[in-house]
């Protein structure tokens, strides 16, 4: 069994003129949970989208336990969930019929036992049969994190979860991922709230520049410094 | 096997029930079918030609241009909440959501002309008694044809977020072959070929019904097999 | 090199018009035999086979481009689509000159009218598709090449449904001297000559704009 659960090779990447990243090496161990921070426009959200298939590097390649994204693409999915910007839930199928769907996509066997389990955990089973369309924006990132959860993945990516949650939908979501590392999953996450991610993550790095210039343990960091300005004091390590 | 039909099945009955839900797609297709058939059937009032020949014509351009608004949709809706990103991160192969979108556009199609075939039999006084079986063959073939072409071009054209009427004119002119040989058979059996007509003027056939269902068929098979094979080609970015 | 190329252009070109005019000279219609007109099939013809074999370049370049993710290949394909659309409309105009002095009529739903008529749409569409999209290059010159695959897949569909269609006027021209043969075989050389030098004139301005993009990763 490979231990690498993400591997990044030399990835590169441009959009038109404008470098995003610069030869990038990373990797993630199994069962670690890693915290990418960056300002905005760092290239966080496309490397994450590397990471996940859906951008193609312009050099370089990424691995999923040992798994190349493009040539074992199936296989290297079915280990994967996914978080992003939006929730990528269809507004006119209920709560139910949404899950429903993405179980079967992902070939989950005896869906209906599962779904119920992530309706109780994700505290949407009131809203069960209400429409995707009609729910609040708490309540749709909780939806699209029981989407992201229904095939019980190794490796959960999250692009900035936390945006436009209150307090109460932020302490369930850090529960719900520490439980998920607990669980030997691995998490990688981007987030402006660095609070927030050091509290969820082990593992810290800062993407400046189109380059890492940061990778350090959480445990290492002082979290009030890093959260005042992370790049200062990221160079300020250097 | 049995993932591909899983698969398929969630794929297919997702957009179904998206779009019985939504309401949007089959109102405005059926009234843009009922407009352009009142349109034809009031200029005919004045043609010597008379309905056998404008009827069946005015038939196909209601369900190529109300065609046109289903395909559309096909993937608007995945355009919504990013969806489009949840069906590519899921182990699922690109072409079967090709081959299920594409179910879901020939499913809509056939829906509009179980309601437009009647107006227009009645609106031009036409007489479909002993060639039904051929009718339904002919349009399903024609749904197919319009279908496979687009699907493959309303990814285009939703996915890349190209303003314009591109999708219209992207498969108007691949379809362009497709309009004789439809328009033919569609005429054949109305009884809209004259045996004084045959071999002259812009009405005038050479060849058979036969003929021109088997070009039919041709095109649908050739069309939908490379649309399947280059539909992972536009929904990757 | 190329301006020899471009010199032997231009020397067959005037020497397929001026064995055109003078000894390979084309009988006018039955109604006017002095007239020139029917000369134009020296350029119509050529015109309409180097705009087919444009068509058959974009394929390559479309083919070549999914497979290897090259961009020389999708340089190429615009290339020949620009270049093609060119002599698809020389080919339409003369053409529509030709039918208008032989049958009196500009244009009529004839096999061979009509699949020039398509093949400059599918060229038309192609271009239109190539400026209106938005998005990374990588993905631009994707899609282009995908729809330069469906059309041309399109071009034996046109052709065979077109035979639905009776073919009312048939020319029925032939060469009746070794002189005409010679005219229409230099002809046919010039355009290809300077076909191909158009392509690679306009492959060099887009090839130099890709380069400039590339020089972010230096």
């Amino acid at each position: 069994m490979n231990d690498i659960a993400i591997n990044i090779d030399s990835v590169s990447k441009a959009f038109g003129t404008r470098l995003v990243l610069k030869n990038i090496n990373l990797a993630v161990a199994a069962r670690q949970s890693v915290l990418l921070c960056g300002v905005n426009g760092a290239g966080k959200s496309t490397l994450l989208n590397i990471i996940a298939g859906l951008l193609q590097p312009d050099r370089g390649s990424v691995s999923l336990s040992g798994c190349n994204i493009n040539k074992y693409a199936q296989r290297a999915k079915s280990q994967l969930g996914v978080i992003l910007h939006k929730p990528m839930v269809y507004p006119e199928l209920t709560v139910i019929e949404n899950l429903s769907f993405f179980a079967d996509l992902y070939g989950v066997k005896k869906s209906s036992d599962r779904i119920n389990e992530l309706l109780e955990e994700a505290g949407i089973w009131a809203y069960r049969n209400d429409r995707a369309g009609i729910l609040s924006h708490g309540l749709l990132q909780r939806l699209a994190i029981a989407r992201a959860l229904v095939h019980s993945p190794k490796i959960l990516l999250a692009d900035e979860p936390f945006t436009g949650l209150d307090t109460g939908a932020c302490e369930h979501l850090i529960s719900i991922l520490t439980n998920f590392a607990d669980n030997s999953g691995t998490v990688f996450m981007t987030s402006h709230d660095t609070h927030i991610g050091l509290r969820c993550c082990k593992r810290v790095l800062v993407l400046d520049k189109a380059s890492l210039i940061f990778d350090a343990d959480a445990g290492d960091v002082d979290a009030a410094a890093f959260s005042r300005d992370f790049v200062a004091y990221a160079g300020g390590a250097e | 096997m049995r993932y591909f039909w899983l698969s398929f099945k969630a794929v297919f009955i997702k957009d179904i029930v998206t779009e019985l839900r939504a309401r949007q797609v089959l109102p405005t297709m059926i009234v843009l079918g009922v407009l352009i058939v009142w349109i034809l059937r009031m200029a005919s009032e004045t043609a010597s030609a008379g309905a056998v020949i404008i009827g069946p014509v005015s038939l196909w351009i209601a369900i190529l241009f109300s065609g046109l608004l289903a395909q559309e949709r096909s993937f608007a809706t995945e355009q919504q909440q990013d969806c489009i990103c949840g069906l590519l991160l899921a182990p699922v192969d690109e072409g079967t959501i090709y081959l299920s979108k594409l179910l879901v556009n020939v499913v809509m199609l056939c829906i509009f002309e179980v309601i437009i075939v009647p107006i227009v039999v009645v609106a031009f006084h036409l007489d479909i008694t002993a060639h039904r079986p051929a009718l339904i063959g002919v349009l399903l073939l024609g749904n197919i044809g319009l279908s496979s072409v687009g699907t493959l071009f309303s990814a285009i054209v939703e996915l890349t977020r190209t303003r314009g009427a591109l999708l219209s004119i992207l498969v108007l002119v691949i379809l362009m072959p497709m309009m004789i040989p439809v328009t033919f058979a569609l005429l054949a059996i109305f009884n809209g070929i004259d045996d004084e007509l045959a071999g002259t003027g812009a009405l005038a056939f050479v060849g058979s019904f036969k003929a021109a269902v088997g070009y039919m068929v041709a095109f649908d098979a050739i069309f939908v097999v490379v649309c399947w094979l280059l539909f992972p080609f536009v929904v990757k970015e | 090199m190329r301006r020899i190329l471009l010199l032997a252009a231009f020397v067959l070109t005037l020497s397929s018009m001026w064995i055109a005019l003078t000894l390979g000279t084309v009988e006018g219609p039955p109604a006017n035999p002095e007239s020139p007109v029917r000369n134009i099939i020296y350029i119509h013809v050529p015109s309409s086979i180097f705009a087919l074999f444009c068509f058959v370049a974009l394929l390559t370049g479309s083919v070549g481009y999914l497979i290897t993710s090259k961009p020389g290949w999708d340089i190429l394909a615009a290339a020949s689509a620009e270049v093609g659309a060119i002599f698809a409309i020389i080919s339409n105009l003369t053409g529509s000159i030709f039918s208008r002095a032989e049958w009196n009529i500009w244009w009529t739903p004839s096999p061979r009218l009509i699949f020039t008529a398509i093949l400059l749409l599918l060229y038309i569409v192609y271009l239109i598709l190539r400026s209106s999209l938005e998005g990374s290059a990588r993905r631009k010159a994707r899609i282009c090449a995908v729809f330069g695959i469906v059309a041309f897949i399109d071009v034996p569909m046109v052709i065979i449904s077109a035979r639905f269609i009776p073919d009312i006027h048939r020319p029925g021209f032939s060469f009746t001297s070794s002189w005409q043969r010679a005219a229409f075989f230099l002809s046919m050389a010039a355009m290809i000559l300077l076909g191909s030098l158009m392509i690679s004139l306009k492959a060099e301005i887009l090839r130099s704009k890709a380069r400039l993009e590339e020089q972010t990763f230096s």
